[in-house]
């Protein structure tokens, strides 16, 4: 059963390589070849899968819905990954599984040097698995596969998607589910229009587009959005980033004319008071180090800064590093908590993060009072302490995760902060480059070994830590 | 079709899950939400946390649009009034648990609807029904009665003294004409049977047959219809006090109640039974009062597992017919496997009602009775469906279906190899769990 599904799976990733394909045979480009061979692989390898195999038992359980939600990320990449092994700018096999999988994590950390160098496939198909990724690999199929509309998928559906409950829209989990991905395609194809609109060519809007509703950050240019220098540019991705970074599920229901839910949401007031909060810091730090110089700077700049980074994007304004070191630290926070759960963002989310805020205070208050029984609330509704209890859980763990994997790194000679940093950045789903710390121009500098304990972080923080940590207890193999 | 449900105890959530797996939109509505989470991670429908009669939480569960309401929720009263509430907003049809049996008196029918509660469904009632159907066919495990009768299921254990013991399918069929072998339970597995089949013994068979020849089964069988007429109860509850009043004279009733005060409100409500104050459970209790002598005895006690050993006892001291309520679903099919007449479940049996008024909202849905691990379902072929395009044996159909009978213009009959299915028939299939919907897909 769990292969049947994965053929399907494969199946429908080959479809989505046909966009790439198209590209290339539109453009002219002899990258074709490789995607024609990817395609066929996996499509071959999909129905070989789903066909020839039948099924012993037709029952999902928990379990397998980890496993298979977990193993299908993996297979993704393993097959996504082949277009960059065969085309006219080869990879090595490290770097391939790297990119891809940093593309289906939305974490849009690079190992090429130079982007403008490969062919408008490959960038396209870069961006492609960004989008493919942002909203879901699995959340699509549940949309689009009436065989995972049981209880089974259900499981599936609670192994991939972020944050602490899962709100259903509706009854079905498949309605649910073509209800997210509706928002994300009419959002993507509003923003891909309104880049159009601007300064940017079509291949490059959509590819932006992708990538940044995604909450991504793959560019087609070396400067990334940069390269335009276009306030309208900045204006308009730093709208779509934050909308990227807010729940599905909230804009599905105001876009059905449901605003209430939108006004009293607690995490979306949150996600807002700490960009503003952010706004005000920024724009003092500026401010005090010199570098107000032009109306943009302590606008639109610390602005898309922030949101780029609070949305795990990752894309960075140009002269971001001359603002002095507090506003890295700034930054830091920022990556660390992410934006809002249910969205496209990776990190910790808001809502997490409020619930730590919330239950901090309730034990500091209980300190003083301590027969006071106090709750979380969150949106009007009591959070039971099992939830809470798995929320500080999930940050120590957390927490531990990136320095674990930090330290991993500087065995592989990586100077210690560029370690630990990468290692953060993966976990959160950032991708910011490594050059922020002042290490190298890239992911390419990092020893093969470390891509892979790289990619690992990836898929760690966009499943969320548990689907994967999960697989690893001796419990889950155990009958 | 958009359900909603309310109260997620027993009842609603075995129903929820019943209905999410057959493609219908469930929403399932409770005030407790540790009821909720479970089935809300486990199961592919949407549950809601809120009062069951509060306006603002129905309009949030979009009652406005659903094409059934159904209030289950442990306390009448508050059914009744979600229901006429939900049919204010502007549910299509309601449906609420009551137990009371004067509600569903036909002089207040009309009450109800004007209120906005279309059905009413009462536990205890279909209960008492079902012991009633047991008694009467003592020598049956199951009987189910499908369209008014044209086609009856028949469940029957065979004992050692059954001529077809040993029988394989294919020669049963040449001697007999008249009986569709549909399933049979071995142990634990239920199995859909071929002609190269051998009948054992202590197998459950279950046959398809139309009324004229139900009673031939007995001598097939080896079994003797015995008349019940004394019967001994265990535990004095509402099923006890309901099917008394249903069986007035037939039976002379005894009931044994182990709480003092509740013996002393019985003779009130049941007026023509022996009341004994004692413990069921003490066999010298059960000899002293006759049990030897009893055609029947019913054990209604609230613990399963009581029932379940109380009836064991009382068939090894010489009750020849024993039922035992149970309502933990997980013991009925150990249960069933032990010498015990007939099972009942409350919750099974109003799931199985509620089915049949969604029948009736939705005329192409299918009835489905069912029994430990398979379904029987009442389907209405479609013209051009792939059901209808040849002889039965021609059809190639999977190992796990088969078709029983079917009911042509109002009269029952049975299918064999050569029948052909025409378009508007209501067929009756067996299938085991799983595949209902391979059976759906033949008939539409």
């Amino acid at each position: 059963m769990l292969l049947r599904v994965m053929g399907w799976l494969l199946m429908i990733e080959s479809a989505f390589m046909l966009v790439p394909l198209v590209t290339c045979l539109i453009y002219g480009e002899s990258d074709y070849m490789a995607f024609l061979i990817t395609v066929a692989v996996t499509f071959a390898a999909g129905a070989l899968m789903t066909f020839c195999i039948r099924p012993s038992y037709s029952s999902m359980a928990k379990r397998e819905g980890f496993l298979l939600t977990a193993l299908v990320w993996i297979l993704f990449s393993c097959f996504g990954m082949l277009p960059f092994l065969m085309c006219s700018t080869p990879l090595t096999l490290s770097d391939a599984f790297f990119e891809t999988m940093s593309g289906f994590t939305t974490t849009g950390a690079t190992v090429f040097e130079s982007v403008e160098s490969l062919s408008h496939g490959i960038n396209m198909w870069r961006c492609l698995t960004q989008w493919i990724g942002g909203m879901g690999i699995i959340l699509f199929t549940l949309a689009v596969l009436p065989m995972l509309n049981h209880s089974g998928g259900m499981q599936m559906f609670n192994a991939e998607v972020t944050g602490i409950t899962h709100e259903k829209l509706r009854p079905r989990i498949s309605q649910t589910a073509k209800g997210l991905w509706a928002v994300y395609f009419v959002l993507s194809a509003a923003l891909c229009l309104l880049l159009w609109i601007g300064p940017m060519d079509f291949f490059d809007s959509v590819c932006h587009a992708l990538s940044s509703m995604s909450t991504g950050g793959f560019s087609t240019r070396d400067d990334s959005v940069a390269a335009w220098d276009s306030t309208y540019i900045k204006i308009v991705l730093t709208i779509f980033m934050f909308l990227g970074g807010v729940n599905f599920a909230l804009i599905y229901k105001a876009g059905t004319g449901n605003f209430k839910g939108l006004l009293h949401n607690d995490t979306l007031k949150a996600y807002l008071r700490i960009i503003l909060c952010m706004y005000i810091a920024f724009a003092v730090t500026i401010a005090i180090n010199g570098q107000a110089n032009s109306i943009s700077s302590v606008t639109i700049d610390p602005l898309f800064q922030i949101i780029t980074t609070i949305s795990s994007t990752g894309l960075t304004v140009s002269n971001f590093e001359n603002w002095g070191s507090f506003i890295i630290a700034l930054l830091f926070i920022l990556m660390f908590f992410g934006a809002c759960a249910g969205s496209t963002s990776g990190g910790a989310k808001v809502d997490r993060l409020l619930y730590l805020l919330k239950n901090t205070n309730n034990e500091l208050y209980r300190s003083i009072h301590p027969n006071s029984i106090r709750s979380v609330r969150i949106n009007d509704s009591i959070i039971p302490p099992e939830t809470v209890d798995k929320v500080i859980a999930f940050l120590c763990i957390y927490v531990m995760i990136i320095a674990l994997g930090g330290m991993v790194l500087t065995a592989l000679n990586i100077p210690l902060v560029d370690a630990f940093f990468s290692s953060f950045s993966c976990v959160s789903n950032i991708g910011l480059g490594a050059g922020v710390t002042g290490y190298g121009g890239s992911f390419e500098v990092i020893p093969p070994a470390g891509k892979w304990i790289l990619s690992m972080l990836m898929l760690t923080g966009r499943l969320e830590i548990f689907t994967v940590l999960v697989l690893f207890t001796p419990a889950f193999w155990s009958k | 079709m958009k359900i909603v449900i309310v109260g997620a105890g027993e009842v609603g959530s075995h129903l929820a899950k019943l209905l999410s797996r057959e493609e219908q939109d469930i929403i399932l509505v409770d005030d407790d939400q540790g009821r909720l989470s479970t089935i809300d991670a486990n199961y592919n429908l949407m549950t809601l946390r809120g009062s069951p009669t509060s306006f603002n939480v129905l309009k949030s569960a979009g009652v406005e649009s659903c094409d059934l309401f159904i209030a289950v929720t442990p306390d009448e009263t508050r059914n009744v009034i979600a229901c006429s509430m939900a049919k204010s907003i502007g549910a299509q049809r309601t449906v609420a648990r009551i137990d009371n049996y004067e509600f569903l008196d036909m002089h207040n029918r009309e009450f109800f609807t004007r209120i906005g509660v279309n059905a009413l469904i009462y536990p205890e009632y279909l209960a008492a029904q079902e012991i009633i159907t047991a008694l009467n066919r003592s020598w049956v495990r199951h009987w189910f009665e499908l369209h008014d009768g044209e086609i009856i299921l028949v469940g029957v254990k065979l004992r050692e003294n059954a001529r077809i013991v040993g029988m394989q399918l294919k020669e049963f069929a040449m001697v007999e004409h008249n009986f569709h072998v549909s399933a049979i339970k071995r142990h634990h597995e239920t199995i859909i049977p071929r002609g190269d089949d051998r009948i054992c013994e202590n197998d459950i068979l279950y046959f398809t047959t139309t009324r004229d020849h139900v009673d031939e089964l007995l001598e097939i069988c080896g079994k003797v219809h015995k008349r019940i007429r004394k019967v001994l109860i265990m535990g004095g509850s509402r099923i006890a006090v309901r099917l008394a009043a249903l069986a007035g004279d037939t039976y002379k009733i005894k009931i044994i109640e182990s709480n003092l005060e509740k013996c002393r409100r019985l003779p009130e409500k049941c007026p023509d039974c022996d009341i004994v104050y004692g413990d069921a459970r003490d066999i010298d209790v059960l000899r002293e009062e006759g049990i030897s002598d009893m055609d029947a005895f019913i054990a209604l006690s609230d613990s399963s597992e009581t029932n379940i050993l109380a009836c064991l006892t009382a068939k090894e001291l010489g009750a020849s017919k024993t039922i035992a309520e149970v309502e933990d679903i997980q013991f009925i099919s150990e249960a069933e496997g032990l010498n015990i007449g007939t099972i009942i479940n409350k919750k099974l049996l109003a799931s199985s009602k509620i089915f049949q008024i969604l029948l009736d909202t939705d005329v192409s849905s299918s009835k489905c009775l069912a029994l430990a691990d398979a379904e029987v379902a009442e389907i209405e072929a479609k013209p051009k469906s792939k059901i209808t395009r040849g002889p039965v044996k021609d059809l190639s159909l999977t190992r796990d279906m088969t078709i029983a009978g079917l009911i042509r213009d109002g009269q029952g009959m049975l299918v064999h190899g050569n029948t052909v299915i025409q378009p508007g028939d209501h067929v009756v299939v067996f299938c085991l769990s799983g595949a209902i919907h391979k059976v759906e897909k033949l008939f539409n």
